[in-house]
C-alpha cells in the first residue's frame, strides 16, 4: 500500500502545506465531540472538511473545567495534593511530584535520599503506565482494538504495585511535600524488578503487533507532521517535542530527583518510517521511553538504600515563607509546571499549572488542515491529551 | 533499535511496490500470530461480582472508625479537602454519646488525609470499595452503625459494641440504683476539640 | 434464464423446469402433496419453504456469529467475553440482545427522511438474504441452482450498498453521510478485485455455477479441492488471499470497516439507528460474511465435499444434511478468520483503501487470472 499521504498532508521544502483539491465544494462543518470516541474525553473539535479532506479545525475546551487552580487558593498546601491527582489522571504520581517539588522549593527542604529514589521509581513506573495507555488508545484511534487490552494488562501490574505502596490505583496522593507518604512495604522493590522483567519480555510483542504493523505505519507515518520550529513555537513539550526531533528532556536538562545519577538516553524522533515529527515518531518516542524507564528503574533499584523517606520537619500544616516558586518536571506528556506564590499563610496565594496537554493540543489546529478526516483521529490520538489536564 | 535504513533508501517503483506487498503480508501475519497465541491463553480478567481480587493491606477504601477511641475532635473533618466528614456527639460527663459520624462518599476522594491528623489513630481506610446504589442519599454513610465491613473490622467493632453494651448495662444498673440522677439533663453543648482523651474509662 | 424458463405456462415445460430446477424443497413437496397439485403451487411452496429455511438459518447463524465474534474478541484480548446469559459461556447472549433490540423503542429521528430511513434496513437485510439463494449448501440443498451463481451473488450483494447509502442519507447526520459515501466508494471499487479474484476458479471449473464447482472438487475421496490441486495450487492460494482481502472490504470488515469506523465516524451509517432497525444492519453484516465465506468455501475449499461423506450417499436426506453441515463448518471457519483479522489489524484510511484496491488488488488479481489461464493451457 503505497501511501498517498504525500498528496494530502505533506509539506514542501519551505514547510508550506500543499494539497490539491480538483473539485471544490462547500465545506462541511463537523462537530467532533464533545462526545466522540476519538477525542479522549470531552474535547470538542470543530472540523471543516471538504469531502474527506479537512480544511480547518478548531479546538473548543472547557468541558471538564473544575477550577483546579482556584481551588489551590482556598485549601491549604497538603489539601491541594489530591487535586493534583486529578488533572492528569493517567500520570497522577508525576503530578504529585511536580506539586511537591514546587512546595519543597518554597519550603527550602531537601528530601531524604531513599525518598528521592522511591520518587524516581514511582515516577518512572507511572510514566510507563501512562505511555502504555497512550500507545494503546492510539491503537484504538487507528482502529486496532487488541493492543489496547494488552497495554492495559501491563498497566494493571503497575497499578497493583501502586496499590501495594499507597493503597490507591488511580489517584494516589502518594508523593507529598517532604517526601513520600510511607515507605515501600516488604517485597515491593522485588515486585518492581519482576515487573521490569515482564515489561522487557512483552515490549517486543507490543512493538510487533501494533507499531510494526504495516497498516499502522501507513496510518501514522507522514501524517500530522509537526516541524521542530513549529513544535517550539507552539510550546510543545514531551514526546510531542522530542518526536519532532528536538533533543529536550527536563530530566536531563534541568535535573531533579536522582535523574542526574542515572544513565539513560533521551529518545528523539528521527523519522523512522516517514518524516521527522509525524505521528509515528511520537508513538515511537513513547515506546522507547518505556524501555528507557525500565532501564532507569533498574538502576534505581540497584542504588536504593535504607533510610528515611520523608523529611521529618515537614508536617501536615505547611506555612512556607512568602515567595514564589516554579518547578517544571518531565511528565509523560511534557513539561508539567507548577507556579506557586506564597504569602506566608497556610494557604497559597496563587497556584498556576502549566499543563503539557494543553500546550500540545494547541498545535493541532495548525496541522489539521490538509489531512484526511481519519487523520484527525490519528493526530489527536498522537498528541496524547488528557482532557482533565487541558481543562483542569 | 529497529531502524530499517534500507526501507528508507530510494528504490525503484517496482521494488517499492513489491516490498509494500511483502511487508503488509508479513506484518499482518506476525500480528495474527500474536493474537492467535493469545486466543488460547488464559484470560487475565476475573468474573467480578463472583470473584473478587483481594485488596491490599494499604488499600484505601471505605473508612472504618474505632468508635470507642474517637473523641470527636474534628481534626479529620478539618483535614478533609472537601469537607465531607461531619460528626456530632454529645458529651455526657466522661462519655461521648454519639449521634452521627457521617462521611459523604459522593464527595470523598479517598485521599487518606483524614487519617493522619487523628490524635487517637481511630479512623482508618478500609478494604471495602463497592459503593453501588440506586439512591444517592445512601452514599452518605454513618460510620457508626454501618455493617458492610470486613470480618476483622466487624470483630473489632463487635468487641467495641460489647464493651459499650456492658458499660451501658453497668450504667443501667447504676441508674436503677439511683433513678432520678439526671434523666433529662440539659444537653451539654457539643464538646470542643479535646485532644486528651479523658473519657476513656 | 428468461422469464419463460422460470415461469413456464405450458404444464409439460413446467414439469420439465421443475425436474431441472428440482431441489430438496420441491422434491419433498412433490412427494407429500397429491399428484393433482398444479406446478406453480409446488414452486411457490418450495419458494416458501426455502425462504423459511433461509430466515431460520440466517437468524441462528448470525446470532451464533455475533456470539462467536464476542468470544473470539474476548479471548484474543485476554478477557472472557460474555459469560453470564444462559449459563455456559454466555451462549444465550445474542438471544437476549435480540430480545432487547426487539423491545426497544423504535426511534426515527427528527429531520430524518422517513421513507429512506425505514426502507434502508429492510433493503439491506433483504438483499443479504437473497444472496443465500445461490449458496450450495449440499446436494439438492440449494434453494436455487443458478447457473451464474457467483455472478448472481456479486450482483445482489452490491444492492446492499444502495441500502446503506439510503440509511446514511436518510439519517440526516453528517457522520452517517460520510459513512455512506465511504461505503459507496469502497464497495464500488472492490467489486473489481472481488469479481476478478473469482475468475481463476471460474476458469478452472469452466463454470459460474457454485454447484458445478463443488461437484468438480469431489475427487480423491472428497479432498480434490481447488486449493489442493497439484497443478493449480500456485494460482489457487494467491487468488484466495486476494479474494479474502476483497471480501473483507465487500463486507465492511476490519481493516476496511470505514463506513462504520467508530473512532472517526462515531458509528458511520448506522449512527442514528437503534432497536430492531439497527439489528437488521447487524444481521446483514454477519449474513454477508457468511455468504462471502460460503463462496470462498465452495470455490477453493471443496464446498460440501469432505472425506467420508460419500459413505452416506445411500440415504439422500442424511447425505444432504451432512453436506450442509460440512459446508456450514467450512464457511464458519472462514468467518472466524475474518474475525481474527478484525481483532488484529488497525483500520486503513479511505485513500489507502482506494490505493489498495486499485493499485494493488486489481493488478494482482489480473495477474492471477492470467496465471489461471496459463495453468489451464499447460494442463491441456
Amino acid at each position: 500500500m503505497a501511501t498517498t499521504s504525500e498528496e494530502t498532508s505533506a509539506r514542501n521544502a519551505d514547510g508550506v502545506r500543499e494539497f490539491e483539491i480538483d473539485v471544490r465544494t462547500q465545506d462541511v462543518e463537523l462537530n467532533m465531540g464533545p462526545q466522540h470516541p476519538a477525542t479522549h474525553g470531552v474535547l470538542r473539535v470543530l472540523l471543516r472538511a471538504d469531502g474527506e479532506i479537512l480544511t480547518g479545525g478548531q479546538c473548543h475546551l472547557g468541558y471538564l473545567h473544575r477550577c483546579a487552580e482556584k481551588i489551590g487558593e482556598s485549601v491549604d498546601y497538603i489539601q491541594y495534593l489530591p487535586y493534583t491527582d486529578r488533572y492528569d489522571y493517567l500520570a497522577a504520581m508525576n503530578n504529585n511530584l511536580g506539586y511537591s517539588l514546587a512546595v519543597e522549593k518554597l519550603l527550602g527542604v531537601e528530601v531524604p535520599v531513599r525518598g528521592q529514589y522511591l520518587r524516581t521509581i514511582i515516577a518512572e513506573l507511572n510514566r510507563i503506565a501512562s505511555h502504555l495507555v497512550a500507545v494503546g488508545t492510539y491503537g484504538l484511534d487507528v482502529g486496532a482494538f487488541t493492543p489496547f487490552f494488552y497495554a492495559l494488562r501491563e498497566r494493571e501490574m503497575i497499578l497493583d504495585l501502586f496499590e501495594k505502596i499507597c493503597g490507591a490505583r488511580l489517584t494516589y496522593s502518594y508523593i507529598r511535600p517532604g517526601g513520600v507518604m510511607n515507605d515501600a512495604p516488604a517485597g515491593w522493590l522485588e515486585g518492581v524488578d519482576e515487573f521490569c522483567d515482564w515489561m522487557d519480555s512483552k515490549w517486543k510483542e507490543h512493538w510487533n503487533l501494533l507499531i510494526e504493523s504495516k497498516i499502522f505505519i501507513e496510518r501514522t507515518a507522514k501524517v500530522g507532521v509537526v516541524t521542530a520550529e513549529q513544535a517550539i513555537d507552539w510550546g510543545c513539550t514531551g514526546p510531542m517535542l522530542r518526536g519532532s526531533g528536538v533533543d529536550w528532556d527536563l530530566r536531563r536538562d534541568q535535573p531533579y530527583l536522582v535523574y542526574d545519577r542515572l544513565d539513560y538516553q533521551v529518545i528523539v524522533g528521527v523519522g523512522h518510517r516517514g518524516t521527522v515529527g509525524d505521528c509515528f515518531d511520537r508513538t515511537y518516542v513513547r515506546m522507547f521511553e518505556i524501555v528507557e524507564s525500565v532501564k532507569m528503574i533498574r538502576q534505581c533499584l540497584a542504588a536504593i538504600q535504607d533510610g528515611e523517606v520523608c523529611h521529618p520537619d515537614v508536617g501536615l500544616l505547611l506555612r512556607p515563607a512568602p515567595g514564589e516558586a516554579y518547578v517544571g518536571i518531565e511528565n509523560p506528556r511534557g513539561e508539567l509546571g507548577h507556579y506557586i506564590v506564597s504569602d506566608g499563610s497556610k494557604i497559597a496565594k496563587r497556584v498556576r499549572v502549566r499543563a503539557p496537554s494543553f500546550c500540545n493540543l494547541a498545535v493541532i489546529e495548525d496541522i489539521l488542515p490538509g489531512c484526511m478526516l481519519a487523520d484527525a483521529a490519528a493526530i489527536i490520538g498522537a498528541t496524547d491529551i488528557v482532557i482533565g489536564e487541558t481543562d483542569r | 533499535m529497529t531502524l530499517l535504513e534500507k526501507d528508507r533508501a530510494p528504490v525503484s517503483a517496482s521494488r517499492h511496490y513489491w516490498r509494500n506487498v511483502f511487508q503488509t503480508v508479513k506484518s499482518t501475519a506476525v500480528g495474527m500470530g500474536i493474537t492467535f497465541k493469545y486466543l488460547w491463553s488464559k484470560p487475565v480478567t476475573v468474573q467480578y461480582p463472583d470473584e473478587k481480587l483481594p485488596t491490599d493491606e494499604r488499600y484505601r477504601g471505605i473508612h472504618y472508625l474505632e468508635q470507642d477511641l474517637c473523641i470527636c475532635c474534628d481534626a479529620c473533618a478539618k483535614a478533609c479537602p472537601i469537607d465531607c466528614i461531619e460528626m456530632d456527639a454529645t458529651r455526657q460527663g466522661k462519655e461521648l454519646d454519639w449521634h452521627s459520624f457521617t462521611l459523604d462518599y459522593q464527595k470523598c476522594m479517598f485521599c487518606e488525609l483524614c487519617v493522619y491528623p487523628c490524635p487517637k489513630d481511630c479512623i482508618h481506610m478500609g478494604k471495602e470499595y463497592a459503593l453501588v446504589t440506586e439512591d444517592r442519599g445512601t452514599l452518605v454513610l454513618d460510620l457508626l452503625g454501618w455493617k458492610g465491613l470486613t470480618e476483622e473490622q466487624k470483630v473489632r467493632i463487635a468487641d467495641a459494641e460489647a464493651k459499650k453494651a456492658a458499660k451501658a448495662a453497668a450504667k443501667k444498673t447504676k441508674d436503677a440504683a439511683a433513678p432520678p440522677a439526671a434523666p433529662a439533663a440539659p444537653e451539654v453543648p457539643e464538646a470542643p476539640a479535646a485532644p486528651d482523651g479523658d473519657e476513656e474509662a | 434464464m428468461n422469464v419463460a424458463a422460470i415461469f413456464p405456462t405450458d404444464p409439460a415445460a413446467a414439469a420439465a423446469a421443475l425436474a431441472q430446477q428440482g431441489n430438496l424443497a420441491t422434491d419433498a413437496l412433490q412427494g407429500v402433496l397429491p399428484a393433482g397439485v398444479p406446478w406453480w403451487m409446488i414452486t411457490l411452496g418450495g419458494a416458501g419453504l426455502g425462504f423459511a429455511a433461509i430466515m431460520g438459518f440466517v437468524t441462528v447463524m448470525s446470532m451464533f456469529s455475533i456470539w462467536l465474534e464476542r468470544k473470539v474478541a474476548g479471548h484474543i484480548q485476554v478477557r472472557l467475553g460474555p459469560m453470564r446469559v444462559g449459563g455456559w459461556h454466555g451462549w444465550a447472549q445474542s438471544i437476549a440482545d435480540g430480545v432487547k433490540l426487539l423491545l426497544k423503542e423504535d426511534i426515527v429521528i427528527l429531520g430524518a427522511d422517513k421513507v429512506l430511513f425505514k426502507l434502508a434496513p429492510a433493503l439491506v437485510l433483504g438483499t443479504a438474504l437473497a444472496t443465500f439463494v445461490a449458496l450450495p449448501f449440499g446436494p439438492g440443498a440449494m434453494i436455487a441452482d443458478v447457473d451464474l451463481g457467483v455472478y448472481f451473488i456479486i450482483a445482489i450483494s452490491s444492492v446492499t450498498t444502495i441500502g446503506i447509502i439510503m440509511a446514511g442519507w436518510g439519517s440526516n447526520n453528517k457522520w452517517s453521510v460520510y459513512g455512506a459515501m465511504r461505503e459507496a466508494a469502497q464497495v464500488a471499487s472492490y467489486e473489481i478485485p472481488f469479481g476478478l479474484s473469482l475468475m481463476p476458479p471460474v476458469i478452472y471449473y469452466g463454470s459460474f455455477s457454485l454447484r458445478a464447482a463443488t461437484e468438480a472438487q469431489a475427487g480423491w475421496g472428497g479432498l480434490h479441492w481447488y486449493i489442493f490441486d497439484p497443478l493449480t495450487f500456485w494460482v489457487a492460494i494467491p487468488s484466495f488471499v486476494l479474494f479474502f482481502v476483497s471480501i473483507l472490504a465487500e463486507t465492511k470488515r476490519a481493516p476496511f470497516d470505514l463506513p462504520e469506523s467508530e473512532s472517526e465516524l462515531v458509528a458511520g451509517f448506522h449512527t442514528e439507528y437503534s432497536g430492531i432497525r439497527f439489528s437488521f444492519f447487524f444481521l446483514e453484516e454477519y449474513a454477508a460474511m457468511f455468504v462471502m465465506s460460503g463462496v470462498g468455501a465452495a470455490f477453493w475449499f471443496g464446498g460440501w465435499n469432505f472425506p467420508g461423506l460419500s459413505l452416506l450417499e445411500g440415504s439422500p436426506v442424511l447425505h444432504s444434511l451432512a453436506a450442509v453441515g460440512v459446508f456450514t463448518v467450512k464457511s464458519m471457519l472462514l468467518v472466524f478468520v475474518m474475525m481474527w483479522v478484525r481483532w488484529t489489524v488497525p483500520r486503513l484510511r479511505i485513500d489507502q483503501v482506494m490505493t489498495l484496491g486499485y493499485k494493488y488488488l486489481t493488478p494482482l488479481t489480473l495477474i492471477c487470472v492470467f496465471a489461471a489461464a496459463l495453468a489451464e493451457y499447460l494442463k491441456s
